[in-house]
């Protein structure tokens, strides 16, 4: 019994997944063709982009400077240890721009600005302005998704070589403060050891994950129902699935780039 | 003389850059039923929440059941409440439970009851606001004015000395309007309980007050007998009751001015 | 002038509440301790065992998933660079389990818990909040956190130490199998704990109960803060996430630092 109703939920658990795999799909190609020829509501876009920034600036750089002193703090005693203080700033640097800077910005991205613009949909949605806007005859996808999803991927991208230079000087103030190496030979470890590619991987990655984030935040928004409630659980829907798809992707993109 | 069940004196609360009450004194006898009544958005419900300690005044003074209310800790302020009943705008029942474990909450939090009579207090409850069958149904499942006798149901379970309404009959047909006050009433007989019932429906809520106050702008400007509400002295609660355009209610104004511009 | 004067007066508000906030979290942080002490009548039946399978049971493939991934990215990271320099691969697996078990495999987990936990338990209790049942629930004498908080900040602290053990071994396998696959790392090579010291362990436990009970309480405070209707509750979860993320991240470093500090760079 209690084996068959586990199989039972397993199997419509998947089904959901899938659905809403499947509903991300759909409205990831309608936001493609919109972009067909590229008819976009300037103000509308203009105006996310300026709200998208100011709301996460702050956070990302707070991030961003943690981030790259965790790595340093992380590497440090090792290479400390092995005497070698002029590759610090190579595995602190490396491990930020090709990996931990795109991840944890997008994370922080996603939970601001993602959460934030499913939030705002949602309540757009069961508040019935959505359908108001069908009634004028205004496609919602046009007017609301394209502009939302464009500003987040370009700001995910300002956002993330932001992130990048910041959290290089996070990870150079706790070389000096804790383990006391010089501002000089982490300058010259990163500039050394670090290469163009290494930056472009994790802007690559940035500009894949800022389209996963808007498009699951906006499907999460125009599809939730039922209230404050509703709304509730699509802003954490879409938090998950931002993070799922981020993880997801940065694996294949990692092996893309190394093939 | 004995001691007013409700005292409000004198009590200022501010939102933001807005004062919604101030000033306001209110007194209710023990035994007594009032009616509060006010345009849309005027703090009616602020001070059903002030009255239970469920905010805290700006200024003033609040005295209920003979205990004082303002400045005391939420631990403190828990054996009052248990005296008082509450039914608020939104229903408020908790989702996660069924309808009787919604009624049975009170009593179940109180303590010192069996229970089996826990379980026939609530069935008797649940009865008399006609609502035997749902017992076992999800708050989620109901009706809005079935959520509301869950509610009313909720907020007489316990014979509370003193009971709030908080717009018992918005949004139901005047039917029903009328079956939920008679209940109310004979509830009120009953138990002897103080009420305060808080209403945009002013003929519905006559029948069953004796008293009404009127809220406006932060005061309460009037205060007479239910039965001639409509012919009170003062123009503004005659021109609210009637519900007539023409007068001098600012909001109707403004509204008015604003569909001819 | 006025314009420097409304931009002074906008700072000021916006640290006066701040510092609101920071009062209020505090607050809900000492009542949920509290509340520890006092369970009891209070506290619903059963509500921690609900608790523990709602916040186990959601997350528990969401972290196999992550965790799993960002292991094999980050083995394949790690010996893509060897390859170039030494091309031994002999320390990498040690020197990975050292990391994952004193940062990595609570820190992430905590991060990806910070987004599935904390917007959850945003969302319920900010739904309560804006229906008014948190306020009926006071009306009948109960302290909402301990009634809604309480059981979630147990159930959270315990499940984030049981879900970063599982995390940990998740990312720690799909290293090996990386390593193996791609680089012909031999598996006794790479899964080799000798390097691993008492300290590595208790700074595992420290930084897991330490996200595990900060997630709940912020999460906790946002929702108890919403205003409003829909667009609260939407604040509430958003503010939710971002906080209980960045908790984790300032108690990692913290963390970190004072374990660096205290074993004298020997970690």
């Amino acid at each position: 019994m209690i084996g068959e109703k586990a199989i039972h939920n397993v199997g419509a658990g998947a089904v959901r997944v899938a659905q809403e795999v499947g509903g991300i799909v759909v409205l990831t190609w309608q936001v493609l063709r919109a972009l067909v020829p590229p008819r976009i509501d300037r103000r509308e876009l203009f105006k996310n982009l300026y709200k998208m920034g100011n709301k996460s600036v702050p956070i990302v750089v707070l991030t961003a400077f943690f981030a790259g002193g965790l790595m340093t703090l992380q590497a440090g005693p090792f290479v400390k240890k092995l005497g070698a203080t002029s590759l610090a700033g190579w595995g602190a640097g490396y491990a930020v721009l090709r990996e931990i800077g795109p991840i944890l910005i997008g994370l922080m991205f996603s939970g601001r600005v993602g959460a934030n613009n499913t939030a705002e949909l949602a309540t757009m949605t069961v508040t019935e302005q959505l359908d108001g806007l069908r009634a004028l005859a205004i496609d919602p996808i046009k007017f609301l998704v394209v502009p939302r999803v464009i500003a987040m991927v370009v700001m995910l991208v300002v956002l993330t070589v932001l992130g990048d230079l910041v959290a290089l000087l996070g990870s150079s103030v706790v070389a000096k403060v804790m383990l006391d190496i010089d501002w000089s030979t982490m300058y010259y470890s990163f500039v050394d050891n670090l290469k163009p590619a290494d930056f472009l991987t994790g802007i690559y990655k940035s500009i894949a994950f800022g389209g996963s984030i808007a498009v699951s935040s906006c499907y999460f928004g125009v599809t939730v129902r039922g209230g404050a409630v509703g709304v509730g659980k699509a802003v954490n829907a879409a938090v998950v699935a931002a993070a799922v798809s981020i993880m997801l992707l940065d694996f294949f993109l990692t092996y893309l780039s190394s093939h | 003389m004995s001691e007013p069940a409700v005292l409000v004196r004198d009590v200022f609360k501010r939102y933001g850059r807005r004062d919604v009450l101030s000033g306001v004194s209110l007194a209710l006898e023990p035994g007594a039923r009032l009616g509060l009544i006010g345009p849309a958005a005027t703090g009616k419900s602020v001070i059903a929440k002030l009255i239970c300690g469920l905010e805290e005044p700006d200024r003033g003074d609040i005295r209920v059941l003979g205990e004082d209310v303002v400045g005391k800790r939420e631990v403190q302020l828990g054996p009052l409440r248990r005296r008082i009943g509450m039914l608020f705008q939104n229903y408020a029942l908790f989702d996660f439970l069924t309808v009787e474990r919604n009624v049975a909450f009170p009593l179940e939090q109180r303590g010192g009851m069996e229970a089996d009579a826990i379980a026939a207090r609530v069935a008797e409850r649940l009865k008399a606001v006609g609502l035997s069958g749902s017992e076992q149904k999800l708050t989620g499942e109901l009706s809005g004015g079935m959520k509301k006798r869950v509610g009313i149901a909720r907020a007489t379970v316990a014979d509370a000395e003193l009971v709030i309404y908080d717009e018992p009959t918005a949004g139901l047909d005047p039917v029903t309007t009328q079956k939920i006050y008679d209940l109310l009433t004979a509830d009120q007989l009953r138990t002897k309980a103080t009420v305060l019932a808080i209403s945009s429906d002013v003929v519905a809520l006559a029948g069953f007050v004796d008293e009404i106050a009127f809220l406006y702008q932060g005061h309460i400007i009037y205060r007479g007998p239910a039965a001639t509400i409509a012919d009170a002295p003062d123009p503004l609660v005659r021109q609210f009751v009637r519900g007539e355009l023409e007068g001098p209610l600012e909001d109707v104004r403004k509204a008015t001015g604003e569909r001819d511009g | 002038m006025t314009w420097v004067r409304t931009r002074i007066e906008n700072l000021g508000a916006g640290v006066a509440s701040v510092y609101r906030a920071a009062i209020e979290l505090w607050l809900v942080y000492v009542g949920t301790i509290a509340g520890l002490f006092r369970r009891g009548r209070n506290s619903p039946r059963g509500e921690l065992t609900r608790q523990l399978y709602s916040i186990g049971n959601k997350s528990l493939v969401f972290i196999i998933v992550t965790l799993g991934m960002i292991g094999m990215v980050m083995t394949y990271e790690a010996c893509m660079q060897l390859s170039r320099v030494t091309g031994d691969y002999s320390q990498v697996g040690m020197q990975f389990l050292r990391l994952i078990i004193s940062d990595m495999g609570p820190t992430l987990t905590a991060l990806m818990l910070a987004t599935r936990v904390g917007a959850g338990i945003a969302a319920e209790v900010g739904s309560m909040k804006v229906t008014e049942q948190i306020d009926a629930l006071r009306m009948s004498g109960v302290l909402p956190i301990d009634y809604l908080i309480v059981p979630r900040f147990l159930a959270s602290w315990i499940m984030t130490l049981m879900l970063s053990v599982i995390g940990a071994t998740v990312m720690y396998a799909a290293g090996g199998l990386t390593a193996q696959y791609n680089f012909g790392v031999n598996p006794n090579t790479f899964f080799d704990l000798s390097q691993i010291r008492p300290r590595h362990v208790i700074l595992f436990l420290v930084k897991a109960s330490s996200y595990g009970a900060a997630i709940p309480v912020v999460a906790g405070f946002c929702g108890l803060r919403a205003r409003g209707s829909s667009e609260g509750v939407g604040w509430a979860t958003t503010a939710a996430v971002i906080g209980a993320s960045f908790a984790v991240i300032t108690l990692d470093f913290i963390i970190s630092a004072a374990a660096l500090f205290l074993t004298g760079g020997d970690l």
